[in-house]
């Protein structure tokens, strides 16, 4: 998009640096940097109160989801919700059957997986059977797939690792629902100023516009024959009642 | 004791560069050679190689007639225990200086290793050294003191390589008489020494030598 | 458990993890650099290769370990990935270089002066080694406490064959990592301030000790 982008204003220049939500905040919150994308609601929500990132757009969705060895065995196959997924595991991990990997991070990630423990009522801090890895996504997931466990991980990272084969021992065995949805939103840093703040406005704009939501609608397709997030234009109403929810559901 | 040098070539290994050539040399106890040349010429490998430390890689070292490089282990050590080679920068172990002294003492098993030591020191005038560390030293007490160390195991040959680099006057005095009454005793001297040699003309030179590119010719 | 035990446990742990890799790592490249100070041409190839090892980046040893250990790997059915025990192999690893090439070369200053010393004044081989090893106690010493500053300090390593686990396999380095992705760069100043102490202290401890033994 940014390259889109370039090409209608080619005096403006993006670097983007790639960190975890919590992280992106943080750096919002001493003004390193002017604009921030993330997909952690009620870290979002915290920050927006304080007045450190404002303009809040949403512009596309994905979903959560949860791997494990394809040999499942805790049941998670059969779950009928992420929350009874996660009860499955736990209980599993109890019986000394199965192990889970946590980002432990504060990532956006991180952040969901804590919710849907809160969830299912349960919490497996300081449980032998769940590692805080305190990774990135790409090395979670290979941890994962290494000790033959289960975690929560984004779509898209997991389906660039499976491609390139370094997840042999792992399959999406749960997905989708209110749960898992995972919504991505772009905020403006307020501490921004000048040109910088104009175009970074610009550029929010046209994510969350019709040429952004087109890019994003076919986005990872030709990679991985899907593709890896939707364009949140057509649901938005719907969206911004999940983004509520989730926001108010206490990172 | 007779030390004797036959056509000693020597080169250190892995150099093809000869740093010795065709030497023929001889020094025996009660006799002083002085061994004089340019730096780099050689001296110190002559002296390495009379002090039974190098091995010639052509040539033969001959002590008291027999041919040292094939004698066994035992022997070779009984031999080279009777003389000794002094580096030109003293290497002092870290300790006091009676420990240093006494080291040559200790090696060989001899019993009361320190109280030889501290007579060695007193009969040079130097027990006022005995228990100052090694670090505290200057560099002419510490060469004072690695002479001491040799002297202190009775040598019959003692080999001195540049010993008055770092004496002042007064020590170079004391040197040379310490040196007198060692040779007066039947000590075999040799001094390697690009230095003026007047000093060392009052201990009674017997043959001067000149070092010049690896080639050894007496004067 | 809170803040402060974590931390202590965490500091903890990387004592124990470094302090034994160093301890590895010192049993066998200190007779590597016994070898190695003895003159010829192999030696000194060999001397130069390790010489080049020394600044090899933690990362790319990490990588190199961790496909071997892995379940995919050669060495998989070990189980060593993220245990602390691959973390001590790994570090005892990276050190060696550095152990080996600075023992070494004390060595080799400390034969070719005292060896040759003790020769000159009628010792007989051993007990010219013995000095020349007595000799070089304090560098090597050095030698040892510098591949420790090394491991306590490094992060590639522990993180890819540790992975960073709470509990289990976090060390300094990987928590300051964590706390920097996170955005919390006061504790990760915190426990940077522990890793620096730690190093200072076995320094000045190291430097005492010596001192008393009149090195």
């Amino acid at each position: 998009m940014a390259e889109r982008f370039e090409e209608k204003y080619n005096h403006v220049r993006f670097e983007f640096i790639a960190v975890g939500t919590g992280r992106a905040l943080k750096l919002a919150e001493r003004g390193d940097v002017c604009a921030v994308f993330v997909h952690a609601p009620s870290l979002e929500e915290a920050y927006a109160e304080k007045g450190v990132i404002v303009g809040g757009r949403i512009f596309a969705y994905n979903y959560f989801v949860i791997v494990g060895p394809s040999s499942d065995p805790a049941g998670v196959r059969g779950a009928k919700s992420a929350a009874e997924a996660f009860s499955r595991i736990y209980r599993a991990g109890e019986g000394g059957r199965a192990l889970f990997v946590s980002r432990g991070d504060n990532s956006g990630t991180h952040v969901r997986e804590l919710s849907i423990w809160r969830l299912a009522g349960l919490d497996p801090h300081g449980r032998p059977w769940y590692k805080e890895a305190g990774q990135g996504m790409a090395e979670t997931l290979v941890m994962t797939n290494e000790m033959m466990a289960y975690t929560l991980s984004d779509i898209s990272t997991f389906l660039s690792l499976k491609k390139r084969g370094r997840l042999p021992n792992l399959e999406v065995l749960y997905s989708g629902g209110e749960e898992l949805i995972n919504i991505y939103s772009a905020y403006l840093v307020e501490s921004c100023g000048g040109a910088e703040r104009m175009y970074a406005e610009k550029f929010i704009e046209f994510v969350a516009g019709p040429e952004g939501q087109e890019i994003i609608a076919s986005y990872g397709e030709e990679e991985f024959g899907r593709p890896l997030f939707s364009p949140a234009a057509s649901r938005l109403q719907e969206l911004k009642a999940l983004w509520e929810k989730l926001a108010g559901a206490q990172g | 004791m007779i030390i004797e040098l036959r056509g000693v070539w020597f080169a250190y290994p892995g150099s093809r560069r000869h740093v010795l050539r065709g030497v023929h040399m001889r020094v025996e106890g009660g006799r002083v050679v002085m061994i004089e040349g340019p730096n780099g010429a050689g001296k110190t490998t002559l002296l390495k190689v009379l002090a039974l430390l190098y091995r010639p890689v052509k040539g033969v070292v001959l002590v008291d007639g027999d041919d040292y490089w094939s004698l066994d282990p035992r022997t070779q050590l009984s031999l080279r225990r009777r003389v000794v080679y002094v580096h030109e920068r003293p290497i002092l172990l870290r300790g006091s200086v009676l420990e240093n002294v006494a080291l040559g003492l200790k090696l060989r098993g001899v019993p009361g290793a320190i109280s030889g030591a501290l007579e060695t020191l007193r009969a040079m005038g130097l027990e006022y050294l005995a228990e100052r560390k090694w670090r505290e030293l200057s560099a002419g007490e510490a060469q004072l003191v690695s002479i001491a160390r040799a002297v202190a195991v009775q040598p019959e040959l003692l080999l001195l390589d540049e010993p008055m680099a770092h004496l002042d006057e007064d020590r170079r005095e004391l040197l040379v008489e310490i040196l007198r009454e060692l040779k007066s005793r039947g000590v075999g001297i040799v001094v390697a020494s690009h230095w003026p040699q007047d000093e060392l003309l009052r201990i009674g030179i017997d043959r001067v030598v000149r070092v010049v590119g690896g080639e050894v010719r007496a004067l | 458990m809170n803040i402060v035990e974590e931390v202590l446990e965490i500091t903890l742990r990387s004592l124990v993890v470094s302090g034994t890799a160093t301890l590895l790592a010192s049993a066998w490249s200190l007779p590597l650099a016994y070898i190695l100070a003895k003159p010829g041409r192999l030696r000194s190839l060999m001397a130069s290769i390790l010489e080049a090892l020394v600044g090899i980046p933690t990362v790319l040893l990490g990588l190199a370990l961790y496909m071997l250990f892995s379940r995919s790997g050669i060495l998989g059915f070990l189980h060593l990935l993220y245990t602390v025990r691959a973390i001590v192999v790994g570090q005892a690893i990276l050190i060696t270089p550095l152990i080996a090439v600075t023992a070494c070369r004390v060595l080799k200053s400390a034969r070719e002066s005292f060896e040759e010393m003790a020769l000159a004044l009628g010792a007989d081989d051993l007990q010219a080694m013995a000095i020349a090893l007595r000799e070089a106690l304090p560098g090597i010493t050095s030698s040892v406490v510098m591949g420790f500053s090394r491991a306590v300090g490094e992060l590639g390593i522990a993180l890819m064959l540790g992975g960073n686990i709470r509990g289990t396999t976090r060390v300094l380095t990987t928590a300051i990592a964590l706390s920097v992705s996170m955005g919390e760069y006061e504790l990760a100043l915190y426990l940077g301030g522990i890793l620096v102490a730690i190093s200072v202290l076995v320094s000045l401890t190291v430097r005492l000790l010596k001192g008393v033994q009149g090195l």
